[in-house]
């Protein structure tokens, strides 16, 4: 078995309760990082271990960091992606349900990094129970002195709040995040200003996914290099793969990051349902270019992925057989970024609202002559021309289905 | 630095996106989204440029400009990438008409046919000939749109006064959303809902009368399309004329864009370039100005009593009558009682014929200035009033004796919540609490009538001194009375701004004593709001006159006592007593009211728009009013009537032939008017009233004055005066306007929601008010900014405002029958 670094302790009973995790070497990384090393310490060792962010955009979280200006008088915000919005991603659920301490001691640490006292978690509404365990791991950790005022006698304070969103897509992407904390309409701010100059309250701000945030523990207690070897060289450790779909064991895998795609579904997902064939792949959630079955012999890395025109984002595989109807897939797709667009910016409003009604409209036998080609020329005419990369997300699962798969669709035209 | 924009190299200073430097430059860049003014958006899209070095497309309207940056703005990729997305756009709005070949025809026919309940297309839309969308889908050249229009099928909102919103127009840009929350710090709008169903609202759909909303049509006026639709405007023809006035129902001094169509007034918008106002205006200026104008209530001809009945007369014979009755009276026995709502040259001779025609000193006193000559004698000179609306935003901190400011005197709030959004720091005194409160960040909430008590133990404090009388009596927490002293003398000239309010009244000049005091011990500006749109105008001219003028409530006295025997009633708000009624009354005003039902002569007067002036603001800032429209029937400007009416009683230097020429006599005689001239006010938006050099101040010794207790038995209220300014010469707003007293209505009391369960009264309900100076019906309207025991008021009352001395009235509340 591969070595784990955030799910190696899912199996044993109660690990997320205090008293548990605390015989499993739990708080040590704090305890390190807090007592033994200072915050410049800690940030060379994040961006040595090339942990790239699990979110999506898969920037690096320590060059990330590093944005943050220390000379301000202004405070610093941590706020963590807790929004596990993506279709077919599940692994932020596992980790705060089976290892909430872990996340929270990352939390600890980054901020004890960044020189932040305060962090907010922004959970996805749906996941009210685990809120509740977070609430509960936050209360424990307070009683013991793991937050809360001089936190191991170092000086250092932290105080966490959990702030549940309420069911839109686009409170994900981290600048909508911020204005839905600051209690608005969580829709996208333009950027530049950045988050870590302007961010949470007007006041540099740090965002980060919550598997990004799982790592450093691991990367604190067993150093850079470890991790870095687990992975790539630019691009370390692990990552827990969401395999869903037509697989015979679908669940979460936590591999080295470049672990292949063919490996993941027929070694440990156990290939194809009822020995059906692969139609396609889409590799990192619902966002990511779709690949078609001669095209799963990669290995999955941020890198590697976005050389294939497709990307690993939030490490959600989802698997299509062949009986799956691509137009059905389109539909899903179209329906979800029409639904989810926040509404702000004309390309995704109207343009996935077109292609919705388009592909409906195929889907009910009522397809014609160049909606194919309307659907590419409005998919086309959001790819980096929205204002923030919720069209993007849109635009490029679409653009490749209809690239790859136009055969199929013209066939639902007929 | 240098910017390359479509090879073309410019010179430009930075801070600027590249939209605003092509604009400036000549260069078009289709935009929707952007507005002057507002925060960068960049959601229409439409204004996508190709930037140097950057890869895909970059949105001009929000992108900064840098040094050496080389952008292009049109080249075919950019052009058929704007066509494509204004089709997305065209399919959410109505098109038909956008794109119809016949539409050049059809513009000729629009006129008649626009005039239905549903919107389907630009021959129906009001907002046709004058739209922004029009515009840019000719400039962008969209012929053919590949997906058939979605009709948002949305109900039409037509439940509130001055606008309709019909969202099936709305194209999302935003830009009302934006204004309402950036400028007005309203945040009344909202987009609402997500993807396709997106669409603007309010807090939980209510309709905006009950989200906040101040009707001030700043949303309306910067909505590209005609989505936000003026009830008033919806059925009058296309504008083929514009010009420009003044607002004349506030000391702010609005400057008002006028539309006009075959020779009516359709209506008025701030003006962009508004010196004041700077494209702003309140719901007064935005939509009352044409009822001032088109009301029933307006008198057309001369009348005169006889036989007990007014009858219409000529002007020759109105005006010989007046002059042969007014001579029969001694100088003592007459009075003049003038608004501050006239121009300077109607208040001039209106002043001059009361000295020098009727030879009387009872002449009505500027109210919102008597403390300030007071100050003056005292000082041996006259504080400096002149600063700049535009310059408050740019305080550090703010202090506020006004609460009512956001009402009264709205352009001045908007400076304010611009400051506070740049960081300052408001403190807000005074026993009410204010609507926007969230701006606030330190709330002095004294007890009605304390303002002094606080300031002078604010003061006692900044000198380093003990004195706690605030806390006892003004019941405010000695330590945010240390707070504010410490946000005081930390800051660099703060700005206190005070309404007329707080200064009158017997303890008023104590008020301005403490106020010049705590001005100088932190080096801060005194911005004295005024009241009326001329007041400061008319307090500077009759320096120019030896006698003094008195209180209006005086003059009235007199009249009650049978002293003064014959009045002449110019353009005043005040309603006479029953027991004041003169023996001879003459009214020179535009409206029917209960005066002129009583009168003995009526003499017809323009309104402002009707007539040329010059106009004194709150900074001192000189502007003429233009003559948008001729005057209706017989009417007349005011300085035309007095000066006929002076001349036909012997009077010789009355000969004017144009205000103009009024104007240079009062150069000629008042040495702040030296640099106003017609041609320099032309010109020119910086001319102001000329101050004295200002000599080195003193602190004075403030008296710290308390109120007398009364009979708290028998009035168990409080009933605290404040100006809403709803009125315009004899005509009170909220009742002539059904729309305005919907919103907002005189005849208000406010009450806390506790004191009305207690009294079991709701909103709406008639109550009868008492106090010692007489009773009056109000309607109970509940609000959170006053607290128990406190009711408030504005002064348009007959009971309240001949007599008011004070800004606090002991009162009783009765149920109405
Ligand atoms: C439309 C949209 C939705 C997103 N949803 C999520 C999400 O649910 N969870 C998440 O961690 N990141 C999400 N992201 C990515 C975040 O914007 C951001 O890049 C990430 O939280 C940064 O954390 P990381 O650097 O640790 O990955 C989303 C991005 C977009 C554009
Ligand atoms: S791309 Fe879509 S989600 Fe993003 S701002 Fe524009 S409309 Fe909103
Ligand atoms: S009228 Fe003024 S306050 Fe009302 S919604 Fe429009 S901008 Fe906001
Ligand atoms: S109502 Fe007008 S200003 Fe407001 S978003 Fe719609 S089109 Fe823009
Ligand atoms: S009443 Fe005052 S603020 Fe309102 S438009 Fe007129 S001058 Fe401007
Ligand atoms: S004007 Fe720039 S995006 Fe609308």
């Amino acid at each position: 078995m591969k070595e784990k670094v955030l799910s190696e302790h899912f199996s044993i009973d109660n690990f997320f309760k205090l008293d548990v995790y605390l015989k499993h070497n739990g708080y040590q990384a704090v305890k390190k990082a807090l007592t033994e090393l200072n915050p410049e310490k800690i940030l060379k060792e994040a961006k040595a271990a090339n942990l790239r962010g699990r979110g999506g955009a898969g920037f690096p979280a320590g060059v990330k960091w590093g944005f943050v200006p220390q000379n301000g008088d202004k405070p610093k915000y941590m706020c963590v992606n807790a929004d596990e919005g993506e279709p077919g991603t599940i692994k932020d659920r596992y980790i705060m349900t089976h290892n909430p301490h872990l996340l929270l001691e990352g939390i600890i640490i980054s901020s004890y990094c960044v020189g932040i006292n305060t962090a907010y978690i922004y959970i996805r509404g749906e996941y009210e129970n685990i809120a509740l365990r977070l609430e509960t791991a936050i209360d424990e950790a307070f009683q013991k002195g793991f937050l809360g005022k001089d936190i191991l006698g170092s000086g250092f304070d932290l105080d966490i709040t959990i702030h549940r969103g309420a069911g839109a897509y686009i409170c994900g992407e981290e600048t909508a995040l911020l204005e839905s904390l600051e209690g608005k309409r969580g829709n996208p701010r333009l950027k530049p200003p950045f988050p870590a100059s302007i961010g949470l309250f007007q006041c540099p701000t740090v965002i980060n996914n919550v598997e990004t945030l799982a790592n450093i523990p691991s990367i604190i207690l067993k150093g850079a290099e470890w991790f870095c070897a687990l992975g790539l060289p630019n691009d370390g450790g692990t990552r827990i793969f969401g395999v869903s779909g037509m697989v015979k064991n679908p669940g979460i895998y936590e591999l080295p990051v470049g672990t292949n795609l063919k490996d993941l579904i027929f070694k440990y997902a156990g290939g194809m349902k009822e020995g059906k064939k692969l139609k396609a792949v889409i590799p990192g959630g619902m966002s990511s270019p779709i690949l078609k079955a001669d095209e799963i012999d990669i290995t999955m890395d941020s890198d590697t992925l976005m050389k294939a025109d497709s990307m690993i984002g939030s490490g959600a595989v989802i698997v299509l057989d062949e009986d799956t109807s691509i137009l059905d897939v389109l539909t899903i797709i179209t329906k979800f970024y029409s639904h989810e667009s926040c509404g702000q910016c004309t390309p995704c409003r109207i343009g996935n609202s077109w292609i919705k009604k388009i592909v409906t409209r195929i889907s009910r036998g009522e397809g014609k002559d160049g909606d194919i080609d309307n659907i590419a020329r409005l998919a086309s005419n959001m790819v980096g021309k929205t204002l923030c990369p919720l069209g993007d997300a849109a635009a490029m699962p679409i653009l490749s289905i209809v690239k790859k798969f136009r055969d199929e669709l013209e066939t639902s035209i007929k | 630095m240098k910017v390359i924009i479509d090879g073309k190299t410019i010179e430009a200073e930075e801070n600027k996106t590249i939209l605003e430097l092509a604009r400036e430059n000549g260069i078009y860049i289709p935009s929707l989204c952007d507005h002057p003014g507002l925060a960068p958006f960049s959601g229409c899209r439409l204004c996508l440029v190709q930037i140097k070095g950057k890869k895909g497309y970059s949105p001009s309207c929000s992108i900064y400009i840098e040094d050496g940056m080389e952008v292009k703005t049109s080249t075919q990729q950019l052009r058929k990438l704007r066509k494509n997305i204004l089709e997305l756009i065209l399919t959410e709005h109505p098109n038909a008409c956008l794109m119809c070949a016949e539409k050049k025809e059809c513009d000729e026919y629009k006129a008649t046919i626009r005039k239905v309940g549903e919107v389907t297309g630009c021959v129906l839309c009001p907002n046709n000939g004058d739209c922004e969308l029009q515009e840019i889908v000719e400039e962008i050249g969209v012929d053919i749109v590949d997906f058939p229009s979605y009709y948002r099928d949305l109900e039409v909102k037509r439940d509130d006064p001055f606008f309709d919103r019909n969202y099936n127009l709305c194209i999302l840009c935003g830009r009302c959303v934006r204004i309402c929350h950036e400028v007005r710090g309203c945040s009344t709008l909202s987009f609402v809902k997500r993807g396709p169903e997106t669409v603007v609202s309010t807090s939980m759909d209510q309709r905006l009368i009950d989200s906040n909303c101040q009707f001030c049509g700043a949303c309306m006026d910067v909505c590209p399309t005609g989505a936000l639709i003026e009830k008033g405007r919806k059925y009058e023809s296309l504008a083929d004329d514009k010009t420009e006035m003044l607002c004349p129902l506030c000391s702010v001094g609005c400057r008002l864009e006028v539309n006009l169509g075959e020779g009516r007034l359709l209506n008025t918008r701030p003006a962009a370039d508004g010196p004041a106002n700077h494209g702003q205006a309140c719901v007064k200026g935005r939509f009352l100005i044409k009822d001032l104008v088109y009301i029933e209530k307006r008198i057309e001809k001369p009348l005169i009593r006889r036989e007990k009945k007014l009858e219409e007369v000529g002007w020759d014979e109105a005006l010989d009558w007046v002059a042969g009755k007014l001579k029969k009276y001694k100088g003592k026995e007459t009075a003049v009682i003038r608004s501050a709502q006239v121009s300077c040259e109607d208040g001039y001779v209106l002043r001059k014929f009361a000295d020098e025609v009727l030879k009387t000193g009872n002449i009505s006193s500027e109210p919102a200035f008597s403390s300030y000559r007071e100050l003056a004698q005292k000082l041996g000179f006259m504080p400096a009033l002149n600063y700049k609306i535009e310059e408050i935003s740019s305080a550090e901190t703010i202090f506020l004796l006004s609460s009512n400011i956001s009402v009264s005197h709205p352009i001045v709030w908007l400076e304010i919540v611009k400051a506070v959004k740049n960081g300052a720091r408001l403190i807000a005194a005074g026993p009410m609490e204010l609507q926007f409160d969230r701006f606030v960040s330190l709330q002095l909430r004294i007890e009605p009538g304390t303002e002094n008590i606080l300031l002078g133990s604010l003061q006692k404090i900044l000198t380093g001194g003990e004195s706690f009388k605030a806390a006892k009596e003004s019941k405010v927490a000695e330590n945010a009375l240390r707070e504010a002293a410490e946000i005081l003398k930390s800051s660099k000239s703060p700005a206190f701004i005070f309404g007329s309010e707080s200064i009158q009244g017997p303890v008023g000049m104590e008020v301005l004593t403490a106020l010049w005091n705590i001005a100088l011990l932190s080096k801060g500006r005194l911005y004295h709001l005024g009241l009326e749109s001329n007041s400061r105008g008319i307090f500077e001219l009759d320096r120019s006159f030896n006698k003094k003028s008195r209180q209006t409530g005086l003059i009235i006295q007199d009249i009650i006592d049978n002293k003064v025997k014959a009045l002449y009633l110019a353009g005043s708000r005040i309603e006479l007593p029953k027991k004041a009624r003169p023996e001879f009354l003459i009214i020179q005003d535009s409206y029917v009211s209960k005066n002129t039902e009583i009168a003995d002569a009526v003499l017809p007067a323009a309104v402002s728009a009707e007539a040329e002036g010059v106009f004194v603001n709150m900074e001192g800032r000189v502007q003429k009013s233009g003559k948008v429209l001729e005057p209706p029937g017989k009417t007349k400007p005011d300085w035309w009537i007095t000066s006929q009416a002076a001349k036909r009683m012997g009077a010789e230097a009355f000969d004017y032939k144009k205000p103009s020429s009024i104007i240079k006599e009062i150069r000629n005689k008042l040495p702040g008017f030296a640099n106003v001239t017609y041609p320099a006010l032309e010109k020119s938006k910086e001319i102001f009233i000329k101050e004295e050099t200002p000599q080195k101040g003193k602190l004075f010794t403030q008296k710290i004055i308390s109120l007398p207790e009364g009979n708290n038995k028998r009035y168990p209220f409080r009933l605290v005066l404040f100006y809403n300014l709803d009125f315009y010469r004899n005509l009170s707003l909220s009742e002539a306007v059904r729309g305005f007293r919907i919103f907002r209505n005189s005849q208000w009391i406010h009450i806390c929601l506790e004191d009305a369960d207690k009294l079991k009264l709701k909103n709406g309900d008639s109550i009868e008010v008492l106090s010692p100076h007489g009773k009056t019906k109000v309607i109970v309207r509940i609000t959170k900014t006053v607290s128990p025991g406190i009711v408030a008021a504005s002064p348009e009352y007959p009971i309240f405002n001949n007599t008011a001395s004070s800004n606090v009235l002991k009162v009783m509340i009765k149920r109405g029958k």
